[in-house]
C-alpha cells in the first residue's frame, strides 16, 4: 500500500459518519487498501502520474468551516435549486431551501436512507475506478437528488463546489446519488470553481446516477478551479429502457484533473449523448477517461470530444466503446479533435473500441492539428489581424460545442470567460506558428 | 446452411502435410549450451556467440508480456527444440537436381516455383525449409548488381563487419520477450544488403516453412538499404497440420540508409488450428525499421494464419523527410486470435505515415489493431493518417481497435478514424439478386475491402492474397 493509500484510510477513520453507510465505508475501504497503486505501467494511468498527490499528501480534512470566500466567485445565473459547498463544507446560508427529492445524506429521512442504502455504490464500479473506492471509504455525507415516478423537477439542481486556500494540503470529498425513477426528468449542474490563489487541496468527487426506463437528464460537469488544485472525479451512470443521459462537460486550471465518465446501457433503446471540453494551459494536466459499455441491444452512444492543448499543458483523452456480445443494432461514434498551440503542448488520445456484436455500427475518429492556415489567411484577407482570426478560430473550435448546450444560462457564464482566456492566449499564438 | 457450405466448413487445411525428412534434431530445451550448440552448429565467430548470450541472459530475466487482447496456454519454452536442420544438409546440393526429391515434393504442393522459379518473373528465392537455407537461386544476377542475398548464418561468417555494424541496432536484443528469444537461438533467416545507389534488379523473396514436430522457428531478417538504393522483399508462408501449438518468434531488422527505400510484403497463412480452435501456430513476431534522411520504409501484410499473431511492423522515421507506410489486412475465422498494428514513431522533420489496416473476424475469432503513432517535439510538420476498418461476419467474434495517439509538437498533423459495421445486407441482397451465391458474394465484398491494401501488394502476392481470404473464409457464410 503507498503512503497515501495509507493517509486515506486514516482519513476515514477520523471521519464522523452515520451508523447506515458504515457498510458501504467498510467496502470501499476494503477495495481501497487492497488496490495496487497505480503507476505509469497501469494502462488506466499511463499519462497521468499520481505524484502530486503522493508529493501533496493531504493529510488532513479542509479547516475552513466558516461559508465566506476571499475572491471574487460568481455562481452561474439561473433560476434553481442551489446547494453550495466550500472545501466539502456545507453552506446553508447561500444555499436555497431544497424540495422535495433534494437532500443531504446527514439530513435523509428513514424511506431517502432505505433509498441511499439500496442504491448508493452499486454504479461506480469499483475494480476499474479506485478513487470511486476511496469516495465509498470516505463518503459521510452527499447529496440525493430523487424524482419519483412520472414527476419532472421543476427547477435544475444546481451543486457550486467553491475551493478556497487551505494552510496545509487537504482532502474533500464529494458524493452525488441521482435516482431517476421511470419516466422521471431532471437536470443537474455540478459546477466546480476557486479563486486564483493557493488551494491547496485533493478533491475526490463521484457522482452516480440512475436512469429509469423513459427517464431523462440533462447533466453538466464544469470543473473550474485554477491552479494548484487536484481533481480526480467521476460520473457513472445507468441507463434502463429507453433512458436518456444528455451531458456536457468541461475542463480549465488546476495542476491535475482527471475525471471518469463510465455509463452503462443496461435497457434496450438508451441513448448516450456527451460532448466535452478540456482547455489545459501553463502546466496543467486534464485527463478524461469516458468507457460507454453497450451491454443490450438498440442503444446509441454520441460522444465529442475537443481540446485545444497550450503552454506546457499536457491533456490525455481516453473513450472506450465496449459493444458486449448481443449488444445487436447499436449505434456508436465518438469523435475526439484536438489543437495543440505551443510546442511544449502534449496531447495522448486512444479512442478505443471493442466489439463483439457483428450487426452494429460503430466509429471513432480523433485528430490533432493546428488552426486552419487557410482559415485564418482568408480572415486576414478580410482585415482581421492574425492574433484576432487566431481567437476566433480557437474559440469558434470550442463554441460549435457550446452552441449546443440547451441550458442558455451555462452558454452565458461561459461564453465571456473563454473568449477572455483565448484572448490572453491569442497573441502566443499567433507568434507561435505563424509568423 | 446448405450440405456444400457444410462440406466447406469441414475441408481440411490445404496446405497441411507433413513431409517425413530425417532430421537433426536437438532434444527439447533451453540454456546456455543449447545457445552454445547453435552458435557451434553454425560455425559462427566468438562475438556472435557473445551476442546470443547475452540475448539469453537478459531473456531470462524477462517476462512473457499479457497486455495483448489474445489468450492462450502458458507455453513451456523448455518443451521446444530449438534446433533441427534437414539431414541432408551434410552433403550440400549443389544443384536442383541433388535436392531431396521429397523436399522438392513438399515444395511442389505448396506450389513454391523452384523448379521454374527461373522462368517466373525474376523472383529469387530463399528456401528455409526449417532452420536452414537449403537452395539459394539467382545469386549470381545478384551478385553482378552487387546485391548480397544470403542466410544469415552465412552473412555472419562472410560480411562479419556489416553484421556487426548493424545486427540488433533496430531491434536490441532485450527489446521484448520473444526478441530477446530470437536473439539468443535464432537459427537462420535471410540477409540482405543493397549496395549504394543500387536499385535491386529482381523481388527478393523467401517462403519460410515449420516442418519438424515440435520446433520452434526463429528466423532472423537484416535488410540493410544503402544510401539511395531501393529493395522490393516478399515473405510467404505455410506450415503442415498438427496438434500441438508450434512457436514462432521471428525478428525483421530493416535499415533504410539516407533516400532508401525498403518495401517488405508478408502473406501469412500459417496453421491456424481447427474448427475447435485446437492446434496452430503462435506467432510472435518484432519487425521494425529505422528509416534515414528521405528514406521509405513500407510494411505490407496479409495475415490469415496462425491460432495466435502477435505482429507490430514498427517504422523508426528518424531522418527528415522520411516516410513510413503500413498496409494491412488481418482476417481471422474459428478461433483464431490476432493482435496486430503498427507503430510510427516520428523523430524527423516533415515525416509522413500512412496506416490503413483492414480487419475481418468470423466464426468466434478476435482480432485487434493496436498501433501508436507518436510524434516526437523534434518531428516538425509531421503528418500522419490513420484508417483502421473491421468488418464482422457472424455475431460470435470480435474486433477492437486500440490506437494510442502521442503528439508532442504543435505542427503535426494526425488523423484517425476507425469504423466497424457487418457485411452490408443492402450489398448481399444486390449481388444475391444479380445471381451470385452468399459466399461468392461476401468474398467479393470483402477483397473489395481489402482493395486499399491489395494493390500495395507485388502482383503475384496480391492473386495470392485474393486466393487466401477466399479459402480462409470459406464456410463462414451461411
Amino acid at each position: 500500500m503507498s503512503d497515501f493509500q495509507q493517509q486515506a484510510l486514516t482519513l476515514a477513520a477520523e471521519q464522523r459518519s452515520p451508523e447506515w453507510l458504515a457498510e458501504l465505508r467498510a467496502r470501499g475501504a476494503d477495495v481501497w487498501s487492497a488496490a495496487a497503486w497505480p503507476t505509469r505501467k497501469t494502462e488506466q494511468w499511463k499519462y497521468t502520474p499520481l505524484l502530486a498527490l503522493q508529493n501533496d499528501n493531504p493529510a488532513r480534512w479542509p479547516s475552513t468551516d466558516s461559508c465566506a470566500w476571499q475572491q471574487a466567485i460568481d455562481p452561474i445565473e439561473l433560476d434553481a435549486t442551489r446547494l453550495v459547498f466550500v472545501n466539502g463544507h456545507f453552506c446553508p446560508e447561500h444555499s436555497s431551501e431544497l424540495p422535495a427529492g433534494v437532500v443531504r445524506f446527514a439530513e435523509a429521512d428513514a424511506g431517502q436512507r432505505e433509498l441511499i442504502a439500496r442504491h448508493l455504490g452499486t454504479v461506480i464500479d469499483t475494480s476499474r475506478h479506485l478513487f470511486g473506492a476511496l469516495s465509498d471509504a470516505w463518503t459521510a455525507d452527499g447529496i440525493l437528488l430523487h424524482v419519483p415516478r412520472g414527476q419532472v423537477l421543476d427547477k435544475p439542481v444546481y451543486i457550486l463546489n467553491v475551493a478556497t486556500p487551505e494552510a496545509q494540503p487537504a482532502a474533500s470529498n464529494q458524493r452525488v446519488l441521482v435516482v431517476l425513477e421511470d419516466n422521471s426528468q431532471a437536470e443537474l449542474i455540478e459546477h466546480y470553481v476557486s479563486g486564483s490563489e493557493q488551494q491547496n487541496l485533493f478533491v475526490n468527487s463521484h457522482t452516480e446516477v440512475i436512469v429509469g426506463n423513459n427517464a431523462q437528464i440533462q447533466h453538466y460537469r464544469i470543473n473550474l478551479e485554477q491552479e494548484d488544485l487536484l481533481h480526480v472525479g467521476g460520473v457513472h451512470v445507468d441507463l434502463h429502457r429507453d433512458a436518456r443521459f444528455l451531458g456536457f462537460t468541461l475542463a480549465q486550471g488546476s495542476r491535475l484533473k482527471r475525471i471518469d465518465y463510465h455509463v452503462n446501457h443496461r435497457g434496450e433503446g438508451a441513448h448516450l449523448g456527451l460532448n466535452g471540453v478540456y482547455l489545459p494551459r501553463n502546466k496543467q494536466l486534464i485527463d478524461y477517461h469516458t468507457n460507454v459499455e453497450h451491454r443490450v441491444p438498440h442503444c446509441t452512444t454520441d460522444e465529442v470530444f475537443r481540446g485545444i492543448i497550450g503552454d506546457s499543458a499536457k491533456a490525455v483523452f481516453n473513450g472506450r466503446i465496449h459493444i458486449h456480445p448481443h449488444a445487436q443494432k447499436t449505434l456508436a461514434e465518438l469523435s475526439n479533435r484536438n489543437l495543440l498551440t505551443s510546442p511544449t503542448a502534449e496531447i495522448n488520445t486512444k479512442p478505443e473500441l471493442e466489439i463483439y456484436a457483428d450487426d452494429v455500427r460503430c466509429a471513432h475518429g480523433a485528430t490533432i492539428a493546428q488552426l486552419d492556415e487557410t482559415s485564418v489567411f482568408y480572415l486576414q484577407s478580410r482585415g482581421v489581424t492574425r492574433a484576432e482570426a487566431v481567437r476566433m478560430l480557437s474559440f469558434g473550435f470550442i463554441n460549435e460545442l457550446l452552441n449546443q448546450v440547451p441550458e442558455q444560462a451555462i452558454q452565458d457564464y461561459l461564453r465571456p470567460r473563454l473568449t477572455a482566456l483565448f484572448g490572453q492566449q491569442g497573441g502566443e499564438l499567433g507568434q507561435m506558428s505563424y509568423d | 446452411m446448405t450440405q456444400e457450405v457444410e462440406n466447406l466448413i469441414k475441408k481440411d487445411y490445404a496446405a497441411g502435410f507433413h513431409t517425413a525428412i530425417e532430421s537433426d534434431t536437438l532434444p527439447p530445451g533451453l540454456n546456455e549450451d543449447v545457445v552454445r550448440f547453435i552458435s557451434a552448429k553454425k560455425e559462427e565467430p566468438e562475438w556472435m556467440l557473445e551476442w546470443r548470450l547475452k540475448a539469453y541472459r537478459a531473456w531470462l530475466e524477462m517476462k512473457e508480456p499479457t497486455w495483448a487482447e489474445v489468450q492462450y496456454p502458458e507455453i513451456d519454452f523448455q518443451a521446444i527444440s530449438y534446433y533441427s536442420a534437414p539431414k541432408s544438409m551434410a552433403d550440400r546440393p549443389q544443384s536442383l537436381d541433388e535436392v531431396d526429391p521429397e523436399l522438392l515434393a513438399t515444395y511442389e504442393k505448396l506450389g513454391i516455383p523452384l523448379h521454374e522459379q527461373e522462368m517466373l518473373a525474376g523472383v529469387a528465392v530463399d528456401a528455409v525449409f526449417d532452420s536452414v537455407s537449403v537452395v539459394t537461386t539467382f545469386r549470381a544476377k545478384l551478385e553482378e548488381a552487387g546485391v548480397i542475398f544470403c542466410p544469415i548464418s552465412e552473412a555472419v561468417r562472410r560480411f562479419p563487419e556489416l553484421v556487426k555494424k548493424y545486427l540488433g541496432t533496430v531491434v536490441p536484443q532485450k527489446d521484448n520477450y520473444y526478441a530477446a528469444l530470437n536473439s539468443a537461438v535464432f537459427s537462420d533467416g535471410s540477409f540482405v544488403y543493397i549496395p549504394k545507389g543500387v536499385r535491386c534488379p529482381m523481388e527478393l523473396s523467401t517462403y519460410f516453412r515449420i516442418n519438424e514436430m515440435n520446433t520452434g522457428q526463429f528466423e532472423r531478417t537484416l535488410i540493410i538499404a544503402d544510401e539511395g538504393s531501393h529493395v522490393s522483399y516478399l515473405e510467404g508462408c505455410t506450415a503442415p497440420q498438427r496438434d500441438e501449438n508450434q512457436l514462432h518468434a521471428a525478428v525483421v531488422e530493416l535499415i533504410a540508409l539516407d533516400n532508401a527505400q525498403i518495401k517488405y510484403s508478408t502473406v501469412q497463412n500459417w496453421y491456424p488450428g481447427d474448427a475447435e480452435g485446437k492446434g496452430g501456430i503462435y506467432n510472435f513476431v518484432t519487425k521494425r525499421g529505422v528509416a534515414h534522411t528521405n528514406a521509405k520504409i513500407s510494411w505490407t501484410q496479409v495475415e490469415t494464419g496462425s491460432a495466435v499473431t502477435w505482429k507490430y511492423p514498427s517504422c523508426i522515421l528518424k531522418g527528415d523527410n522520411s516516410v513510413g507506410e503500413f498496409y494491412s489486412v488481418a482476417l481471422t475465422n474459428n478461433f483464431q486470435q490476432a493482435d496486430t498494428g503498427t507503430k510510427m514513431i516520428h523523430l524527423g522533420k516533415n515525416t509522413r505515415s500512412t496506416i490503413v489496416a483492414k480487419g475481418i473476424s468470423a466464426g468466434r475469432s478476435n482480432s485487434s489493431y493496436r498501433g501508436l503513432v507518436r510524434i516526437n517535439p523534434g518531428a516538425e510538420g509531421a503528418r500522419n493518417y490513420t484508417q483502421c476498418d473491421s468488418l464482422l461476419i457472424g455475431d460470435r467474434c470480435g474486433a477492437h481497435t486500440f490506437p494510442y495517439i502521442e503528439s508532442k509538437n504543435p505542427s503535426a498533423v494526425i488523423e484517425h478514424e476507425a469504423t466497424t459495421s457487418k457485411v452490408s445486407d443492402d450489398q448481399l441482397f444486390l449481388c444475391q439478386q444479380r445471381g451470385l451465391d452468399a459466399e461468392k458474394a461476401v468474398s467479393m465484398i470483402v477483397n473489395g475491402f481489402c482493395r486499399e491494401v491489395f494493390k500495395e501488394l507485388p502482383m503475384e502476392f496480391a492473386v495470392e492474397a485474393g486466393k487466401l481470404l477466399e479459402v480462409s473464409l470459406e464456410g463462414s457464410v451461411g
